[in-house]
């Protein structure tokens, strides 16, 4: 019992202690700039992490819009990405002859990159209304959509369609029609693949959100501030948005993670 | 046929999606103001088209004023951003208006298709495209008007030649033999466009012969017209002009916004002496320190630069004793941070982007002003301004 206790103990210290540490060792050679004299940069490029914590805590409230803007169209994208994943699994799943070569389309769509995507989707939503917030919006939220597509198809597909043969079997010879079986057996089954879809896209929706900002038509956002400060030379400020980009996609993440052990808990206890 | 259900049905799920979020964003939208006919005034005449206005003025065409005015109110301006937007703000602040604007692309597509109405051209570039029928160009030719921000009282001076303090104080003979050999290509340019374009053309171009050929007479006229409309003789081309300079940076100075409290202090103390000096203007032929140096461009390949491609084209920099590389711009590593950090030793910028970069703690000196006027237009339909 007690051994027990003190390996769990020892397994947080090391999953928690040890990235904790590390972070600690990079502020202080970042801090001390050891960091600058091993990339051989200066303080203009790579500025120190105080001077970056004080441009965050200055402007927080001024950067709030940005960061909600950001949020809006990473987490617009995350849902429609995954629900419209997850239908194309279903349907995937239900017409199984062609199933798997429509994914394989869908993960052709996934392999546009995103620089490449965002700009056409701009062009494409330019009709749709005359108020820019709103075909920026409409545009950056369908990139990030895109994006988010492919990797909730699969593993939707996969948790729909992998189940236990014997289980498929019992279903059978209770007599169970397909509809129940799919609702009873199925839908269940792909829960887990749905949160391994999600720790996928959870942080790409964010890369995705920042990246459709730098094309789209309307300054706002996390990622297009990052830019603007990059080309006009202010690399303390774009830091201080990189920063705050790293910060959303982890805090985003970390929820994730925490929604997944309180839903799968269950799951993971038989 | 299964196939092209499930297609049909991935599709609907698409469209539905979008339009629920444009529907839902829409709401809150305001709605879209329609000017009602107002009688134009006498329209501000750009230098370009003074006599064009007066006719344009009877026929119903708005004036400057209320063309910004409604364009701004339906929140239909464009421009790049990134540092090209200084200008745009200052003429929007003149008129009362919000210095909110719509980011262009690269083309000027969204103003062919009406997505803006009013949007930011270069004259020797996005101008000639919009305006001229050669391949790229959108055919428009005089149906376009423009407002020239230097009629405006708003220019910032643009193309100018710059390095760092501590190279040019390192260096001065190389920065002396430099610079005058370039301003003696760009006096050359100015006076044969036609044989400096294809000189331009030879090393590699970004853009048609054509618009090259359009784009090095309208840069001639930047290089020898000041902001006030007088000619600049050649002896003067690359000279300061103090008061230009000033008013650039008393507009940087409003409109450069900065998150970072050091650097948005700095800003507010600089002086023209901290971004500019003009003692590296003549060369008095005294050893250069440093014979190999590189330039980088603001932008890729093309006229806009064809002075310094004629210094190395007719040899003026071998005369002074120096082998250069032209290196070409337009990604995402800025010509400021290349120079500061010695990739380079020279580079071509527009004085806005040295002072914010000079806020931020970078060490950068303008050493020769190439463009004595803003090439920075904001152009329009003619048919979207005028009062039926």
């Amino acid at each position: 019992m007690i051994l027990k206790k003190s390996k769990s103990l020892l397994n947080i210290l090391s999953t928690v202690g040890l990235p904790v540490l590390f972070g600690a060792l990079i502020y202080i050679l970042w801090q001390t700039k050891v960091l600058h004299a091993l990339f051989g940069t200066d303080e203009i490029i790579l500025p120190l992490p105080d001077r970056i914590g004080s441009i965050i805590s200055d402007n927080f409230t001024n950067m709030l819009p940005q960061i909600a803007s950001t949020l809006i169209v990473a987490l617009g994208g995350l849902v429609l990405g995954s629900l419209l994943g997850y239908f194309i699994g279903v349907a995937g799943a239900v017409f199984k002859k062609w199933g798997m070569g429509g994914l394989t389309i869908v993960s052709a769509f996934n392999a546009i990159p995103l620089v490449a995507l965002a700009p056409v989707i701009n062009n494409w939503t330019r009709d749709l209304s005359n108020q820019v917030d709103i075909r920026s919006t409409v545009a950056k939220i369908i990139t990030v959509t895109i994006f988010c597509t492919a990797s909730m198809s699969v593993n939707a597909y996969r948790g729909l369609t992998e189940v236990k043969p014997f289980s498929e079997d019992l279903f059978a010879s209770y007599g169970s029609g397909k509809l129940k079986m799919f609702l009873k057996l199925r839908l269940p089954n792909s829960l887990p693949y749905v949160f391994t879809a999600l720790r996928v896209s959870v942080p790409a929706c964010v890369i995705g959100a920042v990246v459709s900002e730098y094309f789209a038509e309307q300054v706002v956002g996390v990622g297009r501030q990052i830019r603007e400060n990059i080309v006009k030379g202010q690399f303390p400020t774009a830091w201080a948005y990189i920063a705050i980009a790293c910060a959303m996609g982890i805090l985003m993440y970390v929820i994730l993670l925490i929604v997944e052990s309180i839903v799968l808990k269950n799951r993971r206890a038989r | 046929m299964k196939n092209k259900r499930l297609l049909a049905a991935i599709l609907a799920v698409c469209c539905t999606a979008s339009a629920l979020t444009a529907c839902s964003n829409s709401s809150t939208s305001s709605t879209a103001t329609d000017s009602s006919a107002s009688e134009a005034s006498s329209a501000e005449a750009s230098s370009e088209a003074t006599s064009e206005a007066s006719s344009e003025a009877a026929s119903g065409l708005m004036s400057n004023e209320e063309i910004i005015k409604k364009a701004a109110s339906e929140g239909m301006v464009g421009n790049w951003g990134l540092g090209n937007e200084y200008e745009i703000q200052a003429l929007l602040s003149k008129y009362g208006q919000p210095t909110d604007y719509v980011t262009m692309d690269f083309t000027m597509d969204q103003i062919d298709k009406d997505s803006i109405t009013l949007a930011s051209a270069m004259t020797y570039n996005e101008l000639g495209l919009i305006k001229n029928s050669y391949d790229g160009g959108y055919s428009y030719g005089d149906e376009i008007g423009i407002i020239d921000m230097n009629d405006e009282g708003v220019a910032m001076l643009e193309d100018m030649l710059f390095c760092t303090k501590a190279f040019a104080e390192a260096n001065p003979n190389t920065v002396k033999a430099f610079t005058s050999a370039s301003m003696k290509g760009w006096v050359y340019a100015c006076e044969h466009p036609d044989e400096a374009e294809e000189i331009v053309f030879k090393y590699g171009s970004s853009v048609s012969a054509d618009h090259q050929k359009y784009m090095a007479g309208e840069v001639a006229k930047l290089v020898t017209t000041d902001t006030k409309g007088n000619s600049v003789p050649a002896a003067n081309v690359g000279q300061m002009d103090d008061e230009a300079i000033q008013q650039t940076l008393d507009l940087a100075k409003k409109y450069i916004k900065i998150d970072d409290a050091t650097a948005a202090a700095k800003l507010q103390e600089l002086t023209l002496d901290d971004i500019r000096s003009k003692d590296y203007l003549t060369y008095d032929g005294g050893a250069v320190e440093k014979s190999d140096v590189k330039i980088q461009l603001k932008w890729l390949p093309q006229s806009q630069f064809m002075g310094y491609y004629v210094a190395l084209d007719k040899g003026y920099y071998t005369e002074a004793g120096l082998n250069v590389e032209i290196v070409s711009g337009g990604g995402d590593v800025s010509e400021t941070v290349a120079v500061n950090n010695g990739t380079v030793d020279f580079g071509v910028t527009w004085v806005s982007n040295l002072i914010n970069a000079n806020a931020g703690g970078m060490d950068l000196l303008e050493v020769a002003q190439v463009y004595q006027r803003s090439g920075l237009v904001l152009c329009y339909k003619k048919s979207m301004f005028t009062a039926q």
